[in-house]
Order: C-alpha cells, then sequence, then structure tokens
C-alpha cells in the first residue's frame, strides 16, 4: 500500500494515515484478510513517530475496517464495515446533549431506551 | 548508457572461490594418499540404506570426489570475477565454491578412512555420519566464507533519474511510503511436502541422513517464502520474514527503476534470493510483474512484487528528489 503524508497540511499526521488506509479498503485495494505493514515498519518508513502510527491503527479498528491481533498485527476484517458515519452521528448527540445541558446519565438512559 | 564499471573484488573472489577450494581438495587428496596402500584395490563408492553397494578404482573414485567440486570452484569462481558486480553474486559464489569443496573433500577422506585395512571394498561400513558431517561442516563453513567476502563500498551517484522514467505526482514537502509484503505460498507447500515425505522416509527406512536433509532444506527454504518490499526515503528495502537475507539499495545509488515481467525458472532457474542471466540478482518468488533497479556499479536487482507499476513510480521520484534537494 502507498501511503502519502503532507507535513504542511492542517490534517494531523495520524487522519491522514487513517484516512488513506480508509479509502484503500474502500476501494477494494487491500482485501479482508490481508495485512497492513507493521506499526513499526510503516512508522520508520514514514519517518513519524510510533505512536502516530498506532493511533490511526486504533481509530481504524474502532471503525471496525481492521482487527489487531497480538503477534499478528493489523488484518483488514473480514467484512469491512465503516463505522465512521456512526461516530459521526455520535459526536453530533453528545454535542447537542452538552448545548441542552443534558446530563451525561439522562443522555445514556435515552440512548439506551432507543436501542430497545 | 556508459561503459560497466570493471568488476570490483577480484583478488578476494580468486582467493576464496578458487584457492581455498583447491587447498582443500589437495589436502585430501594428500591425506588419501597418505593412507592409499592401506585400501582395498576396489574401493566401495556407492551405499545404499542397508552398506556399500558398488565398488570402484581409487582413481576413478577421486576423479568424482575431488574433480566435481574443482570443476564447480572454477565455475563459481568465473562467476565471481566476471559478473561479481554486487556483493550478493560474490557471496553466493564464494559460498557455493568453499562449501561444496568442503563437503565433498570430508565424505571422500572420511569414506576412504573407514575402507582402511579391509580386503574387499563390499565390507565396508556405512557412511551415513560421514555424509552428515560433510554436508553441515560444507553448510557451516560455506556460510561463514561467504560472509567473508567484502561488502560493497558506497557507489552514490549525483546524476538525475532519466526524465522518461515512471513518476508519481508527489508535492514537494510529502513524506510517502510504499510496503507490500510477496509470499510464495506455492513453494511453502511444496517445501512443506517435501519435508514430510522426507521425515517419513527417515522413519520407514532407518535412514537418518534424510532427516538432516529435510532440516537443512526448511530452513533455507524457510528464509525465502515471505519477503516484507518497501520504498521510501531509505530507498528500496526487501527483507524476508525472518530479517535475513535483507536487501537494501539507497536512494543516492538507484540510477532508475522500471517495471518487468520476470519469469523466474528461465530467467533466475528457480525461485528464491537467486542469481540470474546477465549478471542480474533477483528476489523472485512467481512469475508475474517485478520492479527492477539500475543500481550504481552496473548493478542490477529484481524483485517480484505486486502493485510494481507505483513502487517503481515512487523509487524513481524519491530518488530524483533526493538528487535535487
Amino acid at each position: 500500500m502507498l501511503v502519502v503524508l503532507d507535513p504542511s497540511s492542517p490534517e494531523p499526521l495520524f487522519a491522514q494515515i487513517g484516512a488513506q488506509v480508509r479509502a484503500m479498503v474502500s476501494r477494494g485495494e487491500l482485501r479482508p484478510g490481508e495485512r497492513l505493514p507493521s506499526a513499526r515498519d510503516l512508522a520508520t518508513s514514514l519517518d513519524v513517530n510510533l505512536h502516530t502510527v498506532l493511533r490511526a491503527y486504533q481509530d481504524l479498528r474502532d471503525d471496525g475496517l481492521i482487527e489487531l491481533r497480538r503477534g499478528r498485527g493489523a488484518v483488514v476484517t473480514a467484512h469491512p464495515v465503516d463505522h465512521a458515519a456512526l461516530h459521526a452521528a455520535i459526536t453530533s448527540v453528545v454535542a447537542t446533549a452538552r448545548d441542552l445541558g443534558v446530563p451525561p446519565a439522562t443522555t445514556l438512559a435515552l440512548v439506551k431506551e432507543a436501542l430497545r | 548508457m556508459t561503459a560497466r564499471p570493471p568488476v570490483p573484488h577480484r583478488l578476494s573472489s580468486t582467493v576464496l572461490a578458487l584457492l581455498v577450494p583447491l587447498a582443500v581438495l589437495l589436502v585430501a587428496g594428500l591425506a588419501i594418499a597418505s593412507f592409499a596402500d592401506e585400501l582395498p584395490d576396489r574401493v566401495a563408492t556407492h551405499w545404499d540404506s542397508t552398506g556399500p553397494n558398488g565398488t570402484g578404482t581409487l582413481a576413478g573414485f577421486l576423479a568424482v570426489a575431488l574433480g566435481v567440486p574443482a570443476v564447480v570452484a572454477v565455475g563459481c569462481w568465473l562467476l565471481a570475477v566476471l559478473a561479481g558486480r554486487s556483493s550478493g553474486t560474490r557471496r553466493i559464489s564464494v559460498g557455493f565454491a568453499v562449501g561444496f569443496a568442503i563437503a565433498f573433500a570430508v565424505m571422500a577422506v572420511g569414506a576412504l578412512a573407514v575402507q582402511r585395512g579391509i580386503e574387499d571394498g563390499l565390507d565396508a561400513p556405512g557412511i551415513d555420519g560421514v555424509v552428515v558431517a560433510g554436508i553441515l561442516a560444507g553448510v557451516v563453513l560455506g556460510v561463514a566464507v561467504a560472509l567473508l567476502a567484502p561488502r560493497d563500498a558506497p557507489q552514490p551517484t549525483a546524476e538525475r533519474v532519466p526524465a522518461d522514467a515512471p513518476r508519481l505526482d508527489l508535492a514537494p514537502g510529502a513524506r510517502a511510503a510504499w510496503t507490500r509484503t510477496v509470499s510464495s505460498r506455492s513453494t511453502a507447500v511444496v517445501v512443506g511436502v517435501v519435508c514430510v515425505v522426507l521425515v517419513l522416509l527417515a522413519v520407514v527406512l532407518h535412514t537418518p541422513l534424510t532427516l538432516v536433509v529435510a532440516v537443512v532444506l526448511a530452513a533455507m527454504l524457510g528464509t525465502m517464502f515471505v519477503f516484507h518490499v518497501s520504498v521510501d526515503e531509505r530507498g528500496l528495502t526487501v527483507r524476508s520474514a525472518l530479517g535475513w537475507p535483507r536487501l537494501v539499495i539507497p536512494l543516492d545509488e538507484v540510477e532508475q527503476a522500471r517495471v518487468v515481467h520476470v519469469r523466474p525458472v528461465p530467467e533466475f532457474g528457480g525461485w528464491g534470493y537467486r542469481l540470474g542471466r546477465g549478471g542480474r540478482t533477483g528476489i523472485v518468488l512467481r512469475t508475474g510483474p517485478g520492479v527492477e533497479v539500475e543500481r550504481t556499479g552496473g548493478r542490477t536487482y529484481v524483485v517480484t512484487v505486486d502493485d510494481a507499476e507505483r513502487a517503481v513510480a515512487l523509487l524513481n521520484t524519491l530518488a530524483d528528489r533526493h538528487r535535487v534537494g
């Protein structure tokens, strides 16, 4: 896979890495079961901090695109579903709740209610 | 196109690939001569799992046992001094020449030493231990001598990468990395099957020797079926999953890269880390597209890998940017 970073861009480096991997998965360039380079190798290649790549990989895992397995590294999930839209919706729920001054416990209760 | 530079390190190649093997074979010959009068008229020359099953004259035995590795050494020496532009070529040549000579010398001396004082070669004992010792000594010392061969001196170039070489559109300050893993599942399967068969043969036929062959084969091939390939500011890096062998071509030694179609058997005589026709060094695991890099010093490397187009484009782009910047 090819990752290009623009250090002059306002977008943080971890987000740039994440966005490119996400695009490769959605284009089918990275197939389910395919292994990403180890975070250490990619960090060395791109000359960035190891934690920058780890942060990008963790975000991708949280979004359901890759699995991080001990010893096997980062692997594209069998049925990659991009949870990014869900995360965006949650962010907006949190923002609205704060704006309205609704306490977290009440917001959680409302979300649980809605999930039933 | 400038003339290719002369092959470096010819003296060390001559010593290691020619003089050392011939000296080893000479010593073996002298050792055998010292006890030749104690040997039967027709010495055992061939063994099966139960003992010797063929005899011949001592001269005939020596012509093969010491003549073959001598011819191999001459071939390896020619390869090293005529085509040994990269350290890999020289190392494989000298290691093979020395390993072969030592293995054959140990086996020849050992196989004849056990026949001292017997009347008929067919009464000779088995030589499994001798063969195992010969193979192990050959592999260990061959590798050791290969490591003695001098590495390549840095040969940076300031020449721009040719304008017609493929490029990637890369913003001036951008950092880029291309990575890919190339593996040969079919090789792994074949090696696995062969090793299982050898182990079964060893158990069924009570020939521990085949176990050694299986282990050596598995160890050699284990370094050969998964490679990580990357292109970044360090240049082109090809690294076995086990960490060795490893090939690094720094950006300042890349003259240009191109995409080639690789056919491992006709061009390289097989799969793995190989020397190919025209003095190319290859890490070739399958038929198909690959990256070919022209490196300074008249060296050429080939790596079979998917997505070779982008690897080549990025390597040319980074190499050229490195010259300007």
